[in-house]
């Protein structure tokens, strides 16, 4: 059974992955591609490793704790945590179904939750707004539904990737 | 001698602070003028002084005529440079900085009266004989008469509000039932925006471009046009990729445009700089005019590189009275290679281009050969949410444009932005595109390939976080920031320095 992490980039992007292990070869799995990842280990230069990936050879660095991909491309792990394993779900459900899952782009205070437990949303509907910076940043419904759960209340602090409310 | 001893910017971002660049090697002083939301911005600093000018909201600050006007005299400037957006086309604007005895570089606000909505912008261009696409003369009064007027010259048929401006309030009809349809909200929706509601129709063209003109013209009646520029690559009617010159004009199409266009400038008595923008069909070859901007070009880099002129200096020597420094012949010889500039935003292409607003933690910028960024944001620079999402320009120059597309590619993979989204890739991907690379394209480019960045951009973004997930299982993360850090040891910087300073052979000068 692979392991599931849930991984935020440092502009609030999440992406769920399924990773199987063998050694130093990675399967990683998101909802609709797979990605064949191999370390193979220090490359040319210090402090710099080379993956495969799909057979493809990458130069990867780190630098200002962001990681650098053949020294064109950049991606920074804000936050990473595992799934723990839910009995009898299937993979593909595990990787599809946090879409209902509403969270906070942006550290801050929660100034007004406009819906409660048991709402019906349309899509685009303004949720709630949080403060940040002096500017209040309104959260949208990325989905219609039914408001399942609310886990903030006014006035809290939030973190980056917190989540915020559950649609379903 | 400079032409102006001291300049106030009225602006910000990167236009602010190209501008200022432009001024300090004329051996002008300049003044910068600042939002709430500003107060570290990189044109802040970069100015000889700043002026704070009211809150973060755009209509508090940089829309605040009073304030602004304020901050100049009472840094006793001689000149104002509106840059472009905010208040370059306001005549209001203008006339309030004549009044308080400076020089408004810019047109004046007698020659903007004269064109205050899209329509009498046409009315000119048929009077120079500027070709217009076929539509109602005036703002259309009723539905019926709309409907009528449709059914002439035939759908689709754009929905056009007279006062609109940015690329807003346009809209596409296929169908009298879809006219009736956007009729009234159209008129709305241009009510609230613009303040005016008056609507106008004309005729779609088919399988548009979008190139615009450069006039430039002195207080004396001289002018000349400096080429085109194709702004074809848009989303939701705004550009997002401009290159010099057009890859599809020849030198006659081009050169059948210079006449009208110098003609409609000698009818308004118009002066520096304006910009003619026109669509072109393939099919047709065609063009018809849309309207003219009255300030300088977020795109006028293009022009700049495959002219060697400084539009901005130009400006300014032409708003203080200088004469043209060249005619049209000149002109056309100083010109030589093929420019692109791709607009750096801070948005998100794969969510519908939302604009994305945070700190910039990291930056790094392409240099070399071939290569120009104009920009408004250094590393640890807030992107603040109130104004256009415009970080920076990058802008290509070669030989020809397939070679300029290259450097383009190689310059956008040096182009590293952490903290913020941006359209980065989505310029990688166009830039690697075969119809981008052929040249063959419309307006409709980023809609109709919307499905196959989506796909692309995604699978990258997936790449990178699979990536990623194996460095941090790996430990490759941990390991080089306790290397950054200097080891375990962390040790003060100063005290090492001052170690390594005592240690070391010295040379007693």
């Amino acid at each position: 059974m692979p392991k599931v992490y849930r991984l935020y980039n440092d502009v609030g992007d999440l992406f769920t992955l399924a990773v199987e292990t063998k050694g130093d070869k990675y399967e990683i799995k998101t909802e609709s591609n797979t990605y064949e990842v191999e370390f193979k280990g220090r490359g040319t230069k210090e402090w710099e490793s080379i993956v495969m990936v799909n057979g493809r050879p990458r130069r990867v660095e780190v630098d200002q704790g962001y990681i650098i991909i053949d020294g064109s491309e950049v991606f920074r792990i804000d936050r990473l945590s595992e799934e723990a394993p839910k009995e009898g779900a299937a993979l593909e459900e595990l990787l599809k179904g946090k879409e209902g899952e509403v969270v906070s782009p942006l550290q801050g205070r929660v100034v007004q939750i406009r819906v409660k437990e048991g709402d019906a949303v349309n899509k685009g509907q303004p949720l709630l707004s949080i403060e940040a910076m002096k500017s209040e940043t309104v959260i949208s419904a990325p989905k219609a539904g039914i408001v399942k759960k609310v886990n903030v209340k006014p006035g809290q602090g939030v973190r980056k990737g917190d989540v915020l409310l559950i649609i379903e | 001698m400079p032409p102006f001893g001291k300049v106030l910017v009225a602006n910000r971002g990167e236009i602010a602070v190209r501008v200022m660049k432009a001024m300090k090697e004329m051996g002008i002083k300049t003044v910068a003028v600042y939002s709430e939301a500003d107060k570290y911005a990189l044109h802040v600093k970069y100015a000889d002084e700043a002026y704070y000018i009211g809150p973060a909201p755009a209509i508090q600050s940089y829309l605040n005529i009073d304030a602004i006007v304020d901050a100049a005299l009472k840094a006793h400037a001689d000149a104002v440079h509106p840059g472009y957006g905010f208040l370059s086309e306001n005549a209001d604007f203008a006339e309030a900085v004549e009044k308080a005895g400076l020089t408004f570089i810019g047109p004046s606000a007698e020659v903007m009266n004269k064109i205050k909505s899209k329509l009498d912008g046409k009315r000119y261009a048929k009077m120079a004989g500027v070709p217009i696409s076929p539509g109602s003369d005036g703002p259309v009064e009723s539905l019926d008469e709309a409907l009528k007027i449709a059914e002439r010259i035939g759908y689709p048929i754009m929905v056009k509000a007279a006062f609109g401006g940015g690329g807003t309030g346009i809209t596409k009809v296929n169908s009298p039932e879809e006219l009736q349809e956007v009729w009234e909200r159209n008129k709305r929706l241009a009510q609230q925006a613009f303040g005016k509601s008056d609507l106008y129709i004309e005729k779609a063209a088919v399988e548009p471009r979008h190139i615009e003109f450069q006039l430039i013209g002195d207080r004396y009646g001289n002018y000349v046009v400096a080429w085109e520029r194709e702004c074809t690559i848009q989303r939701r009617n705004q550009k997002l990729i401009e290159e010099a010159p057009s890859v599809t004009l020849s030198m006659e199409e081009r050169r059948s445009m210079f006449e009208p266009i110098i003609k409609f400038g000698q009818l308004m008595g118009y002066f520096t700089l304006g910009t003619f923008e026109t669509v072109f069909s393939d099919k047709t070859r065609e063009f018809y005019f849309l309207e003219l901007n009255k300030r300088l070009q977020v795109e006028h880099t293009v022009t700049e590189l495959i002219f060697r002129i400084d539009l901005v200096k130009l400006q300014t020597r032409l708003a203080a009275g200088e004469h043209l420094p060249f005619t049209q012949e000149e002109l056309d010889k100083r010109y030589r290679g093929h420019a692109i500039q791709y607009r750096i935003n801070a948005e998100d292409p794969l969510n519908n281009f939302t604009g994305s607003s945070g700190f910039i933690t990291y930056y790094r910028e392409p240099s070399g050969p071939g290569v120009r960024v104009d920009t408004g944001y250094v590393e640890g620079n807030w992107v603040p949410p109130y104004y256009d999402s415009l970080i920076a320009k990058l802008i290509v120059y070669a030989e020809n444009r397939a070679e300029a597309i290259r450097v383009g590619l190689r310059a956008l993979n040096d182009y590293k932005i952490g903290g913020v989204k941006t359209i980065i890739d989505l310029h990688k991907w166009i830039s690697m595109d075969e119809d981008f690379q052929k040249g063959k394209f419309t307006t409709a480019y980023i809609a109709e390939k919307t499905p196959q960045f989506l796909r692309d951009l995604k699978r990258w973004e997936e790449e990178r976080a699979a990536i990623a997930l194996v460095a941090y299982n790996k430990g490759l993360l941990k390991k080089r920031v306790e290397a950054q850090a200097g080891g375990k040891g962390v040790e003060n910087a100063w005290k090492t320095q001052g170690k390594l300073m005592q240690m070391a052979p010295r040379v007693m000068w």
